[in-house]
C-alpha cells in the first residue's frame, strides 16, 4: 500500500517535470502491442539483473576487501606512529614506563608518576632501537602529566595530536607504551580496543592524582604502559594512558583502563614548558547537583571574582569554561582540565537571567617541591623481579633512585632547581627571550626609573569627545579627562577609590607597565608562565608573571611581537583585578607606546579603550615631583 | 498495470532492500543499548560489592539482574543513563537461571527505554559482542554503563564458583574472551555487535578446575521462560534439591511481617544474625534487637539464616514462637507472635 503511494507519488513528480514524456509513456502503455510490451518487460528485467548484479556480489566482495583494506591501513597506522612512542627509563635501567614525542626539537609527554622516580635526568628509547638522554622540563603531579625533552637530536619524529572532545564511546583505539618493558630493542606494544566511555572523573582514592574528563578504554593497559600514548584509528594522538581499574585480580590489565585527554594536555603544555611544577585550579564556590538535576551553587566566598560578579548561592550554574553542565560531577570534570591562575568564562542564571562572567582560578595545592607519591603509584614492573602479576604490590627498586644519578656531562647546564620548578633551566630560557626582545624594543630606556610619561589621550565618552593625559612617574600615576574630575593613584598606597570611575584599574596598572618598561629591578621575581586565551578576546597569549611587593601582574605577549598587549594587575585580594590592554605599539617615540590603552570593564567584558596620540617622556626627578603636585591640587 | 508504476516499484523493492539489510554502526548500537542498562546500587557484603548492573525490560521499569547478594540485601537504587534515580522491589526470583527481576518504583506515567526481553539471538564462538556493565561503577550520576568489546569463546556448561558458593545455572553459558565481568558487571547487557541481544552479564566467579575468573554470561533465550513466569506473577519452579527444597520465609515477608532483616544470605551458612528491626512491629514487640544471633526457636538449633527462615515458616498465624538468642554474650528468650 505504502509502495503504491510512493509509486503515485513519483509518478506525480514525473509527470510535472517531465509533461512530454509523461503523455508518450501513460498515454500508450495500456495499448501497447505485445512487441512493445516484451521490450519493456526485457527492459524491466535486464535493469533487475544489473541491478542485483550490480550490489549483491558487488557488496559482499566490497566487505571482505574493506575488511583487508581495513587491516592494511590499521597496519600502516601503527608504522606511522610507533616511532614517536617513547620507552622512559630511569638511568639506572630499572623499571620504566612509556612516553610519545610531541615535537621535533624533543619534548616528550608521559606520565608524572613515571618520571617522579627517575630522577631529573632519565634515558628513552625509541623504536630505532638507540637509547637518548633526556631532562625533566615540567611536572603536573595532580594531572599526573610530565613534560621532559629528549636530546641530542632536532629532528625527533613525533605524534599529532587529535580532538579528544570527538571521540565517542564506541570508537576503536590503539595504545601504544612498553608494558613489561618487554621490547629490548623499545619496539612499543600495540594493544587495541574500544571507548569504553568518555569525560570520566577517577577520584584522587588517596593520592594527588586525579584523573578527570579521562577516556576509559578497553584495551590492554599494564605496568609500563604509564605515560604512554593512546591513538584513535587515523593515528592522531587522543590521549596519555596512566592509569587502570585494578581489584582482586593483580596490578593486570581487567578490560578499564584511564587515559588523559589530549585537550587537558594541550591546555598543559605550554606551561609544562615553563619548567614549573604546574597546579590545577580551584573555584572560590561549590556546587551540588540539586534534586530536580540542575546544578546549583552551594556556597560563594565573599571575596571571590564570582561574587563580585553578583553570583549567589541558589543560582544555577550553566557553564563553565564553554561547556554545557548536566551534573556537579561534570563541573569537577571540566575543572580538572584547566591549569591554574588561567580566567574561565562561566555563565550563570539567577533571577534576572542568564549571567556571564569570567573569574580567574586559584591554585589548588601550591606546590614548592614534587610531591611524593604513595607506594601504590609507583607502579612500573622491574624485569629482575619476575612477573609482577607474582608479586602486584612489590615494586620497592622499581624506583629507587640510583645511588649515583648519571648526570650525562654534556647536558648538566640543562637542569636548574628551584622550589616551584621541576626545572627552572626552562624558566629561564622563556624569560631570557621574552625580556630580551622587550629589552631590545625599549632600546635602553629600561633602567630610567625617574623619568615620567605624558600620553596625550582621547576617548569617547557618551558621544561627547574629551581629551586629556595619562600620566605616571616614580610616585603615582594620573588620569585627566576634559569635563571629568581627574584622578590620581600614588604608588605608596593603593586605594580603589583613586581609580577613575570609567577607567577602574587604569592608573595602578599603569605604575606596573612603568615599572615594567623602566624599573624591572624593581621587581622581587618575574617568573614565566606558559599560555593561555586572552579574554575577552580569545587571543593565544604566552603569560609573564612580575611580583611587585604584594602586587602580581600578569603580561601577555603574542607570538612573533616583542611588546606585550595586556596585563592583569591583581593589587590586593577581595578586589578586582586591573586588566590593562594595548593595541598596535608605535616605535617612534623615545619609548614605545600604543596607539590605544583599554581597561576591561570586568561586569560587561568589554574594553573601555583611549586613543594615545603621543607619549612624551619627563626628564628628573624635580620636573615629576612638581607634576605630580599640580595633579594633587586638580584631584582634590 | 503500468509500467512506470511497475518500474518504480521494482526500484523501490531494489533500493529498499539493501538499505533495510545494512547493519546499524557501532556507534548506533553502543548509543542504543547502554540507555537500557542501569547502574544498581546496594549494599556490599564482606568482599562482594555494593554495585551491580540491570537490563530495562520493559516501559514500565522492569529490570533483569543476577540473583545475587545486591539482590538478596535489598534497598536497592537504580540509576539511568539519564540520571534518573529509583528505589527497587524484588518482583521475582529464579535459582537455576541466576536472576532476579526487579521493578523500578516510578510514576505511573513514567517511560522507560526498554529491551523487548522477548528476542534474542544466538552466538557462535568467534562471533563479536559488546557487553555493557556498570563496570568499578566509573559510570556516575547521569553517565551510561562502560562498554567493553570482545569475541564469543565457547558456549558451555561452567563448572565455577565462587568460595563455597556454586554457580547454579546448569545449560551452557557464552563465555567471552575479554575480561568483561568485573566489579558491577553482573546483571548487565551482552549484545552481538549489530545490537542483537545475547545474555545477560554474569558474576566474578572463577572456574572449579583451574582457578581463573571466567567471564561469561548467562544465554537470554534460556532467561525469556523465567521472565516471562515472574512477569506474569507466578513463582519460577525450581529443579534443585537440598537447601532449596525447604519452604523459606521470604526476606520481604520477614521485612514486612515480621519486621526485621536477617544478615544477607551470602554464604550456605551465613549466621542468623539480626541486621535491622522495623519500628512498632512483630519483632520490635518481642523485644529482638540489631546485632542479636538467633539460636533457636522453640527446640529447634539454629544454624544459619536459612535454618531460621525455614523453621518461621512452619508456624501458622498467631502461634508463639520462643526464640533464642545470644545478646552480649548472654543468652536471652523472647517471645514472638507469628504475624
Amino acid at each position: 500500500m505504502r509502495l503504491h503511494k510512493q509509486s503515485r507519488a513519483n509518478r506525480g513528480i514525473y509527470n510535472s517535470r517531465r509533461p512530454n514524456l509523461q503523455s508518450t509513456i501513460a498515454g500508450h502503455c495500456p495499448n501497447v502491442d505485445d512487441n512493445k510490451w516484451s521490450l519493456c518487460r526485457a527492459l524491466v528485467t535486464g535493469l533487475l539483473v544489473l541491478l542485483v548484479f550490480n550490489s549483491t556480489p558487488h557488496a559482499a566482495h566490497a566487505d571482505e576487501s574493506s575488511i583487508v583494506n581495513r587491516q592494511q591501513r590499521r597496519i600502516e597506522v601503527i608504522e606511522r606512529i610507533s616511532p614517536s612512542v617513547v620507552c622512559v627509563m630511569p638511568p639506572g635501567g630499572q623499571g620504566g614506563g612509556s612516553g610519545v614525542l610531541i615535537s621535533a626539537d624533543g619534548y616528550a609527554i608521559s606520565n608524572y608518576h613515571v618520571t617522579s622516580g627517575s630522577g631529573d635526568f632519565m634515558k628513552c628509547g625509541l623504536n630505532d632501537g638507540k637509547v637518548y638522554d633526556a631532562v625533566i622540563v615540567g611536572i603536573d603531579p595532580t594531572g599526573d602529566v610530565a613534560l621532559i625533552k629528549l636530546l641530542g637530536r632536532d629532528d625527533f619524529p613525533f605524534c599529532t595530536p587529535g580532538d579528544s572532545d570527538l571521540v565517542k564511546t564506541g570508537d576503536e583505539v590503539v595504545a601504544l607504551g612498553n608494558p613489561f618493558l618487554l621490547a629490548s630493542d623499545f619496539t612499543p606494544t600495540v594493544t587495541y580496543g574500544i571507548v569504553s566511555g568518555v569525560r570520566r572523573y577517577q577520584y584522587p582514592a588517596g593520592t594527588i592524582l586525579e584523573y578527570t574528563d579521562c577516556i576509559q578504554i578497553d584495551a590492554s593497559i599494564n605496568p609500563g604502559n604509564s605515560g604512554g600514548p593512546l591513538f584513535d584509528i587515523d593515528g592522531k594522538w587522543i590521549g596519555t594512558n596512566g592509569r587502570a581499574s585494578f581489584e582482586k585480580r593483580g596490578r593486570i590489565n581487567t578490560g578499564a583502563a584511564y587515559a588523559i585527554s589530549v585537550r587537558q594536555i594541550l591546555l598543559f603544555i605550554e606551561h609544562l614548558k615553563s619548567g614549573r611544577i604546574v597546579d590545577h585550579g580551584r573555584v572560590e564556590f561549590t556546587v551540588r547537583t540539586s534534586p530536580e538535576g540542575v546544578v546549583e551553587v552551594d556556597e560563594v566566598s565573599q571575596l571571590s571574582d564570582a561574587w563580585r560578579r553578583g553570583m549567589r548561592s541558589g543560582d544555577e550554574l550553566l557553564s563553565f569554561g564553554d561547556r554545557a553542565l548536566r551534573s556537579a560531577n561534570d563541573f569537577k570534570n571540566i575543572l580538572g582540565i584547566f591549569p591554574d591562575s588561567v580566567r574561565v568564562p562561566i555563565s550563570y542564571r539567577n533571577s534576572d537571567g542568564v549571567q556571564t562572567a569570567t573569574v580567574r582560578l586559584l591554585p589548588l595545592h601550591g606546590f614548592d617541591k614534587a610531591p611524593k607519591l604513595p607506594e601504590e603509584r609507583r607502579p612500573e614492573p622491574d624485569p629482575k623481579k619476575g612477573e609482577p602479576d607474582d608479586h602486584p604490590d612489590d615494586h620497592e627498586g622499581a624506583h629507587d633512585a640510583p645511588d649515583e644519578p648519571k648526570v650525562p656531562e654534556q647536558y648538566a647546564h640543562l637542569f636548574q632547581q628551584k622550589d616551584g620548578f621541576a626545572n627552572y633551566y626552562f624558566n629561564q630560557q622563556h624569560q631570557d627571550r621574552l625580556i630580551g626582545s622587550l629589552e631590545k624594543s625599549l632600546a635602553g630606556n629600561s633602567t630610567r626609573a625617574d623619568r615620567t610619561w605624558e600620553l596625550s589621550v582621547a576617548t569617547t565618552i557618551d558621544g561627547q569627545k574629551r581629551t586629556g593625559q595619562l600620566g605616571v612617574g616614580p610616585q603615582a600615576a594620573w588620569l585627566e579627562l576634559s569635563g571629568l574630575r581627574s584622578a590620581l593613584q600614588p604608588r605608596s598606597e593603593y586605594t580603589e577609590q583613586n581609580e577613575p570611575q570609567l577607567f577602574r584599574g587604569l592608573l595602578a596598572a599603569t605604575l606596573q607597565w612603568h615599572r615594567l618598561f623602566q624599573d624591572r629591578k624593581a621587581f622581587s621575581e618575574i617568573t614565566y608562565i606558559g599560555s593561555e586565551h586572552l579574554l575577552p578576546s580569545g587571543r593565544i597569549v604566552r603569560t609573564l608573571t612580575t611580583q611587585d611587593g604584594t602586587i602580581q601582574s600578569r603580561w601577555y605577549f603574542q607570538e612573533g611581537s616583542p611588546l606585550p598587549i595586556g596585563a592583569d594587575v591583581q593589587m590586593s585580594v577581595g578586589v578586582d583585578e586591573a586588566r590593562l590592554r594595548f593595541e598596535q605599539w608605535k616605535m617612534d617615540g623615545p619609548v614605545p607606546f600604543p596607539a590605544r590603552v583599554g581597561i576591561v570593564d570586568n561586569d560587561t567584558e568589554t574594553v573601555r579603550w583611549l586613543d594615545v596620540d603621543s607619549l612624551k617622556v619627563g626628564g628628573t626627578q624635580d620636573n615629576k615631583s612638581a607634576s605630580v603636585e599640580v595633579k594633587t591640587e586638580v584631584a582634590s | 498495470m503500468n509500467i512506470v508504476r511497475c518500474l518504480t516499484l521494482l526500484l523501490a523493492c531494489i533500493l529498499a532492500k539493501p538499505a533495510a539489510a545494512i547493519p546499524p554502526s557501532l556507534h548506533e548500537v553502543v548509543e542504543t543499548k547502554r540507555n537500557v542498562v542501569v547502574k544498581l546500587f546496594g549494599a556490599g557484603v564482606g568482599t562482594l560489592d555494593s554495585y551491580g548492573s540491570g537490563v530495562l525490560i520493559s516501559e514500565e521499569g522492569h529490570v533483569a539482574t543476577v540473583w545475587n547478594h545486591l539482590v538478596n540485601v535489598g534497598f536497592l537504587t537504580a540509576v539511568l543513563h539519564d540520571g534518573r534515580r529509583y528505589t527497587v522491589d524484588v518482583v521475582g526470583t529464579s535459582l537455576e537461571h541466576d536472576l532476579a527481576v526487579l521493578k523500578l518504583n516510578s510514576d505511573d506515567d513514567e517511560v522507560f527505554p526498554f529491551l523487548d526481553w522477548r528476542t534474542s539471538g544466538k552466538a557462535a564462538p568467534g562471533n563479536a559482542v559488546l557487553s555493557f556493565s556498570n563496570i568499578y561503577r566509573v559510570a556516575t550520576g547521569n553517565e551510561p554503563v562502560s562498554v567493553v568489546h570482545g569475541v564469543v569463546a565457547a558456549e558451555t556448561v561452567l563448572d565455577a564458583g565462587l568460595g563455597r558458593w556454586e554457580f547454579p545455572v546448569k545449560a551452557p553459558v557464552y563465555i567471552i574472551d575479554a575480561i568483561t565481568n568485573n566489579s558491577g558487571s553482573a546483571g548487565g547487557l551482552l549484545a552481538a555487535a549489530d545490537g542483537t541481544t545475547l545474555g545477560l552479564m554474569g558474576r566474578e566467579i572463577r572456574h572449579r578446575d583451574t582457578d581463573m575468573w571466567v567471564n561469561y554470561a548467562v544465554p537470554w533465550s534460556i532467561l525469556k521462560s523465567p521472565i516471562s513466569t515472574i512477569l506474569e506473577g507466578r513463582t519460577v519452579r525450581t529443579t534443585s534439591s537440598g537447601e532449596e527444597d525447604r519452604k523459606l520465609i521470604s526476606d520481604r515477608r520477614l521485612t514486612s511481617e515480621f519486621g526485621f532483616t536477617l544478615l544477607p544470605h551470602v554464604l550456605d551458612k551465613t549466621p542468623a544474625y539480626i541486621d535491622r528491626v522495623v519500628p512498632d512491629s512483630v519483632a520490635a514487640t518481642a523485644k529482638l534487637r540489631r546485632g542479636d544471633l538467633v539460636l533457636m526457636v522453640d527446640e529447634t538449633v539454629i544454624q544459619s539464616a536459612n535454618d531460621l527462615r525455614a523453621a518461621l515458616a512452619t508456624y501458622r498465624k498467631g502461634q508463639r514462637v520462643s526464640l533464642t538468642v545470644n545478646r552480649d554474650a548472654a543468652l536471652q528468650v523472647l517471645q514472638l507472635r507469628v504475624p
